[in-house]
């Protein structure tokens, strides 16, 4: 999905790590075939909602060696069931304190609104994810 | 229901850090019901425990299993062998389930992972909100159907006190002052006369203050 | 056996009475100072039991102190910090030692004192508590029907608070108190005349007022920022907006001044208003502006 490469991201792919990302995305979010990069392995995880990606599914990505998590989730008011995105927005806020407690730190999670089609976003995202990377350094557990 | 909630990781953790191995024991009832200790939230802390001594370099193996009530002997059968295989037992039940795994597992470490909170409702989707102390001896009949010994903060059988403003208790302004729905109800269906009685000194007996407290049913015994 | 209250309150004359807080230490100089600032302004002298849930000298022994000089007490008690079983006992107690008023409260929840982390009492409410003191007045027993070597027989008040909700059920709760034993009120602090007087009017309806003597509570503001405080934080107080605006029309080193003057001014509308049989100067460590209030309502020298 991504063809020519900016200069920034030349200079992500030459860090001493390649990063594990993990994606759960509400199929009618992102509906994206996932490639891996250069930059990263991604491992995306179609959900029939954002919300019903559990609590332990989050935390057992961190288990399976990811370095960040991210949830996609439809724009707000676009949730087929209503509320779900908002729903998954607080569980994902809830898991991140978890993070924090555990010591792994609640930026390796996060949760975007994305709309269907939107390669752009999901690219910036994934960016954005690859810098925060950067301070935050590979999963600890892994 | 039996209102619980999970303690906080770092508590646990320090709880089950002197163990290698331990078993998770989750109750399928009341603390099923309000988040704090059914299956799932039994898979949840077991990863998150996972993660935490992971990150500290250190190896512990976590067993996980939930039964259908850690307060009945019968059900906790099914966790003797998990049990006895592990160093430490770490129960997500009610203060009663803790103890009940604790009297059927004699030499092991049997530890609290939830906080025991209240009789309560669920009020709405995450809000739960106390309304029975378990006293011995329901007055229901007497306040319209709204218990001050458990909803008010002074617990007045002759209430309200002077700090009911607007509805709401002085002690809380989210708390609603028991005795404002207690005359409310009474106005609903017409029975304001009810709040001229004297209500008289509680018998505490049947209550907590009366020690440990037992139920003996004769007709059900073996 | 009459106390000198009762005794004012009997003869219809208006009766000034001054509350007085403990020390928070065991200093019983501070107490009588308090009690030589008040010695001849009043009638009697109220003495709070742990007010506000922050820990003091006991009521009891703080309304010994004021015996000892001549000055009577009436001694609060609340029901938050002991059982029936502790209340009663230090009502005979205090009975052996002199005092001969007590005013029966449920008491401010300990959350809000200096102990927020203590387990209150509440074994039994106000309303309980009052019957027990009549118990032991008019029957010689205590709650239990334990017929008492010499019972406590007291003149016996409570507080009520006209500006909390729900406030058609304030009038119905005073008859509960009355019925319970109360044979005087003390009512939370008045700047809302006109809801005083609804709630005043609404007691006579009920015949409550010739059953039960009301001493209407006032407090002086000291500062604007003191009347804001009475407005918004304190529950079940009613600050009309003119009395702030007063308190902030005048600059702050006045203040206190005009604060007194209210006070003073609230004081001759209560004299003239049916069904109040005196005040009760809540003076909050300021005790010693209580004389200057007294002798501006022109209520001194008190009746002897």
């Amino acid at each position: 999905m991504v063809t020519t490469r900016t200069a920034e991201e030349v200079s992500l792919a030459k860090r001493a790590f390649r990063p594990k990302i993990t994606v759960f995305h509400c199929f009618n979010a992102a509906d994206l075939a996932f490639e891996n990069n250069g930059d990263c392995e991604l491992k995306a995880v179609k959900m029939p909602c954002s919300s019903m990606t559990r609590e332990v599914f989050l935390l057992r990505a961190f288990e399976a060696g990811a370095d960040a998590v991210l949830v996609l989730a439809c724009p707000e008011g676009a949730c087929r069931h209503v509320s779900g995105n908002l729903r998954a927005a607080r569980r994902v806020a809830r898991v991140k304190k978890m993070l924090d407690e555990i010591g792994l730190g609640g930026g390796r999670l996060n949760i975007f609104n994305v709309t269907q089609g939107d390669d752009t976003a999901v690219e910036h995202i994934l960016k954005e994810t690859l810098a925060g990377l950067e301070a935050l350094g590979t999963n600890p557990v892994s | 229901m039996i209102v619980g909630e999970q303690k906080p990781l770092e508590e646990i953790k320090a709880m089950v850090a002197p163990y290698d191995n331990f078993l998770i024991l989750g109750c399928g009832t009341c603390v099923k019901t309000c988040f704090a200790g059914g299956e799932e939230e039994v898979a949840t802390l077991a990863s998150a425990l996972r993660l935490a001594f992971g990150k500290d370099g250190k190896k512990t193996k976590i067993s996980e299993l939930t039964v259908e009530r850690q307060c009945e002997g019968e059900f906790i059968r099914q966790a003797a062998s998990l049990a006895t295989q592990n160093q430490a037992v770490l129960s997500l039940a009610c203060g009663a389930g803790v103890q009940m795994v604790a009297s059927r597992f004699p030499k092991i470490p049997v530890l609290p992972g939830v906080n025991t909170t209240f009789i309560g409702i669920l009020e709405q989707p995450g809000l739960f909100t106390e309304k029975c102390l378990g006293c011995g001896n329901c007055v229901l009949d007497v306040f319209s159907g709204i218990c001050p010994i458990s909803r008010c903060s002074k617990k007045l059988l002759n209430g309200p006190c002077g700090g009911s403003k607007n509805g709401k208790c002085e002690v809380n302004p989210e708390t609603d002052c028991a005795w404002q729905l207690i005359i409310d109800r009474y106005q609903a269906f017409g029975e304001t006369e009810k709040l001229y009685n004297y209500v008289p000194p509680k018998d505490w007996r049947t209550a907590d203050a009366g020690g440990p407290r037992k139920l003996v049913r004769e007709d059900l015994m073996v | 056996m009459t106390t000198r209250l009762e005794q004012i309150l009997l003869s219809g004359q208006f009766a000034v009475t001054a509350e007085c807080g403990p020390p928070r230490g065991a200093n019983a100089e501070v107490i009588k100072k308090k009690g030589a600032a008040l010695k001849g302004y009043t009638d009697a002298v109220n003495v709070t039991d742990n007010q506000t849930a922050i820990v003091r000298m006991s009521s009891v022994a703080a309304c010994a102190h004021l015996l000892q000089m001549g000055i009577e007490p009436v001694m609060q008690m609340v029901t938050r910090d002991r059982n029936r079983i502790a209340l009663q006992s230090d009502i005979m107690g205090a009975y052996s030692l002199g005092i001969r008023n007590i005013l029966c409260l449920s008491g401010d929840h300990q959350t809000f004192g200096s102990q927020p982390d203590a387990r209150n009492v509440y074994d039994i409410d106000s309303m309980h508590l009052l019957n027990t003191v009549k118990k032991m007045s008019d029957e010689g027993t205590d709650m239990s029907g334990y017929k008492l070597n010499v019972a406590p027989e007291m003149f016996i008040g409570a507080a009520e608070n006209p500006f909390a909700d729900p406030f058609e059920y304030r009038v119905i709760r005073l008859a509960k108190k009355i019925a319970a034993g109360a044979r005087f009120i003390q009512t939370q602090c008045v700047y809302d005349l006109p809801r005083f007087k609804e709630w005043l009017k609404m007691a006579e309806e009920r015949g409550l007022l010739e059953k039960v003597y009301i001493l209407a509570g006032v407090t002086p503001m000291k500062s604007t920022r003191m009347a804001k405080y009475m407005a918004n934080k304190v529950a079940g107080m009613s600050v009309p907006e003119a009395v702030i605006k007063r308190m902030a029309g005048v600059p702050e080193d006045r203040a206190a001044e005009e604060g007194i003057k209210i006070c003073t001014e609230t004081v001759a509308e209560l004299r003239e208003t049916k069904g109040v049989a005196g005040i009760h100067l809540m003076a909050i460590e300021w005790e010693s502006v209580v004389p200057e209030i007294v002798e501006k309502s022109k209520l001194y020298p008190r009746p002897a």
